[in-house]
This record gives C-alpha cells, structure tokens and sequence, in this order.
C-alpha cells in the first residue's frame, strides 16, 4: 500500500507538507500497526504508537552496543538470526543476561528519536506504509508520534539555534584552514572534549553521519557537535559563492530561513567504485537477516569523492533543489546557498570581537 | 532489573522528592520523568538542565580529564528550599544521560538522597 498525498490536512502546527510527519500523524490517529518507510528511514507504529525508527544516517542499537564493546558481533548476530525472525531479539538480551531492562530501554528509546530525526524528513511521496510489519527487536518501548513531531522539531530549532547552515550536516567535516585563535580567546566556546574528538577524526571525507557510526554515537548528537563546531570556526561551513560576501560580513549570524533547516539529503550520485573499505564495525556487516545497519552499501555510494572535497569544498554541497524532493516543498530562498556567515576570520569580524571582548573587561 | 519507570519511581520513594526525571543532556530530550517538575514543564527542566551539565562537563577545571566517558559524577544544587541532584549515569554504550532528583529541603536528606540516587543509576544500566 502507498500512501500519497491525496491525505487530508492533519490538525496542528506539527505536519510538515511533504513530509513523512504528516503521514505519521494520520496513521498514529487511526491506530495503525506497522511500518512506514520513507527515503531516509522507517517509523515502526503498534496501534498508533511509535516503537521503533530505523535510518541509515543513524546508528541503530547494534552499532551502538557493539562499537562500545558491550556486546560481541558474534553474539549480536547470533540473537538476530535465532530471534529476529519471531521479533524478540530485545527480550532474550534482557532474559539471557546480556543487558539489563534499563540499558535496552536506553537504547531503543536513545536510536528511536535519533533515527526519527533522520526518517522523518523523508518525502510523504514516496513513502510506503508496510502494514502489520513488526521489527525484529520487539516491543520494548512506546512514544506518542505527537511527542517523536515535538522533540524532532525541537532538535531542528536547537541545530538552527547553534548554526543555521545546514550544509555542515551532510558535508564531510573539515577542521578550519586557519586557527581561530587569534580571534577574541574570550568570546570564543572552548574545543570541548567530543569536538576535539570529532576533528582529530575528521579526515576531508567522512561526514558527521560516518562519524557517529565510527563512534557508535548518536548522529543527533554528533550534528550538534558539527554544527558547535562550525560556529565556533574550528571547523569550515561549505559555501556556493552565490552570496554576495557583503551581504553576510557584518550582520550577526541571521537565520535565513523562515522555517526551521531541515536535515538535507545527500544529492544522488552514480554509484562509484568501491574504494579500499575502510575499518567499519563489525556489525554493520553482521547483520543480514532484519537488516538494522544493512544500508551502509548506499552510504558508500552516495559518499563523495575525496577530490571533489578539496580545494572546492563547495562542489560537495547538497543543494535542496536538486537533492530527490519530488514533492513542491515550501518555497523558501536559497537559504543554505545564501551569503556565507560572518566568519571569525574576517578583519572586520576580528576587529569587532576585540573591541567586545575589551569592553566586557571593562564591565 | 529495573526499567526506566522502575527507576524513576524508586526515585520518588527517596524521602522529600519532589519530582525525578531522566535525561539525555547529548539532545535535551526527557526520556522519562516522574512528580513536579521545578519549572512547571519537564521539558524546559530537561533542556536546561542539560545546558548546566554540559557546562560543567566541557569544562576542564571540573570534568575528570581521564574519563571522557563519564567526565562527571554528579552536581549538587542548593537553593533556599531544595536541592537538585545531578546523577550522571554511566551505560556501557556511548551516551549521555543524567538523573536529576529535585529534594524538598526541609524533609529530604541530602546525603542518603545522594547515595540512593547513585544506587538507581549503577541498577539502571548493570545487567
């Protein structure tokens, strides 16, 4: 069965047009069970509830409790096989001692919201609802879809809050060219441990989405590090060079968008060769039966070529108009292609922090 | 083994609670909470109490440089009637959650609360 967009309105400020969350709130309305599947992930539903979101732009919890070591591959893999296909894989974790009830609530409710963030920016178009489709970890918790809408529109105003360029979250993270450091040490955020972590790993290619899955962290979490970073200038914000410079320079930091950014996909690409695989964890790999991560194929695919990162990072940039939106979405300026933020490099921008930072001395 | 509602109830049992919740201080998320919230709303408790927390945790003079994971054990906040207990808890896998216990201070007890909350913490997540 494919939903399209003949669906009425739902009430509200949540829906968003075009979006997996408008089909959400109707399918959550009518007390559906199973699985809506959209671009960039799926929402589990059991009698309207929200049980479980996968995406491949998130760790899901075999990422996350193998990466850390909690538990083996082996063992991971040996679970799905024996209890994926009767969908009680989070039960015999808890009743075979693997876990305790409150590290795999934890878990399904941490990779429940993360993977919602991401599965949830899908195009309704060409979602497909999958109906009486269970998942392979079993019941283990409920969220409201009204309460998984609120908390991913939170997290979209919390990234526009940080950083209101969007690019940085598909791009590959680049330290800065440059050190900040010469700039106002005083109204500068301080590299927090997980920022220094990030860029230590950050080498031109992966983009915070590799970066949470070589981490086994969450990919929200990670794109607010991003984005910390990239507003504090240890980490350089990709830009078209359609803006014109001026335009930016001296204004302090204005959001373009009406709206709140929302998560940018990766542009399709041809698929290319396959480059020397890089150490992935095991359980990406492991895992063919439900296929939790088995979606890193097309994460590979849609990666961009190292040299197209360098010395043009621009031509890395997903651009929302060409990037598989079938559906009209709002229309809005070219706001992540719009004028380059005020950079902590520019003379102007430098010159002002010293004054700033010489006055609140003074205070 | 306790669940998260497990949890957060056996929370609420500590003498002179006032209200319990669950944190993701990586999002600002309130993956559960139980009682009264300080602010009247669990969800600006949680965000800000997330924004105290990575505060002191990005902050070398206070954060356990040696423990990335688990950079602090808890924050402790006094006010004129309450304390706010700040649990960091520790999973195995890479996450950043904290209890936040609101005490009434007259009738709790800040040092059994203190031991009590760490209990609930390490019972969560050891299997």
């Amino acid at each position: 069965m494919t939903l399209t967009t003949g669906l009425p309105a739902p009430p509200g400020a949540l829906a968003r047009d075009g979006e997996l969350s408008s089909l959400l709130e109707v399918l959550a309305g009518s007390g559906a069970t199973g699985a809506l599947r959209g671009e960039y992930g799926t929402v589990h539903l059991a009698d309207g509830a929200v049980t479980h979101a996968e995406s491949h732009l998130a760790p899901g919890p075999a990422v996350l409790l193998t990466v850390s070591g909690r538990l083996s591959p082996q063992l991971w893999q040996l679970l799905l096989l024996g209890h994926g296909p009767s969908c009680r894989v989070g039960s015999r974790l808890v009743a075979q001692g693997h876990l305790s009830q409150g590290e795999l609530e934890l878990c399904a409710l941490s990779t429940l919201y993360d993977a919602g963030y991401f599965a949830l920016a899908s195009p309704a178009a060409t979602a497909v609802f999958d109906p009486g489709a269970r998942h392979w970890l079993g019941p283990v918790v409920r969220v409201g879809a009204r309460a998984l809408l609120r908390e991913t529109a939170r997290r979209q105003q919390l990234l526009t809050r940080i950083w209101p360029w969007p690019q940085v979250d598909t791009a590959p993270l680049v330290p800065a060219r440059t050190s900040p450091g010469a700039v106002g040490r005083r109204s500068r955020p301080r590299l927090s441990p997980r920022g220094r972590e990030l860029l230590a790993l950050a080498d031109g290619r992966r983009t915070p989405a590799d970066l949470a899955l070589l981490l086994g962290r969450s990919a929200f979490a990670t794109l607010a590090e991003v984005r910390r970073l990239a507003a504090a200038g240890y980490a350089e914000t990709p830009f078209t060079g359609h803006g014109s410079p001026q335009a930016g320079r001296l204004t302090p930091v204005p959001p373009p968008l009406p709206t709140p950014d929302r998560f940018v996909p990766p542009p399709r690409q041809a698929p290319e060769p396959r480059r020397a695989p890089e150490p992935r964890p095991a359980s990406a790999t492991a895992a063919p039966l439900p296929r939790p991560e088995a979606t890193l194929s097309r994460r590979e695919a849609t990666r961009p070529r190292p040299e197209a990162v360098f010395p043009r990072p621009e031509a890395t940039l997903p651009r929302p108009e060409t990037a598989a939106a079938p559906l009209p979405r709002r229309s809005r300026p070219a706001a992540p292609v719009a004028a380059p933020p005020p950079s902590a490099h520019d003379p102007d921008i430098a010159l002002l922090t010293r004054v700033l930072t010489a006055l609140e001395a003074r205070l | 083994m306790p669940g998260i509602d497990d949890c957060l109830a056996q929370a609420m049992a500590i003498t002179g609670a006032r209200g319990v919740s669950l944190t993701d201080w990586s999002s600002g998320l309130a993956l559960g909470h139980q009682g009264e919230s300080p602010s009247g709303d669990h969800e600006t408790t949680a965000a800000e109490a997330t924004d105290l927390a990575r505060a002191a945790a990005d902050c070398p003079t206070f954060a356990d440089q040696e423990d990335p994971r688990m950079p602090l054990q808890d924050l402790i906040l006094t006010t004129r009637g309450s304390y706010h207990l700040i649990r960091f808890v520790g999973t195995s896998f890479d996450s950043r959650l904290l209890l936040h216990l609101w005490l009434d201070r007259a009738q709790g007890n800040l040092a059994v609360a203190r031991l009590r909350l760490q209990a609930l913490a390490e019972e969560l997540v050891v299997g």
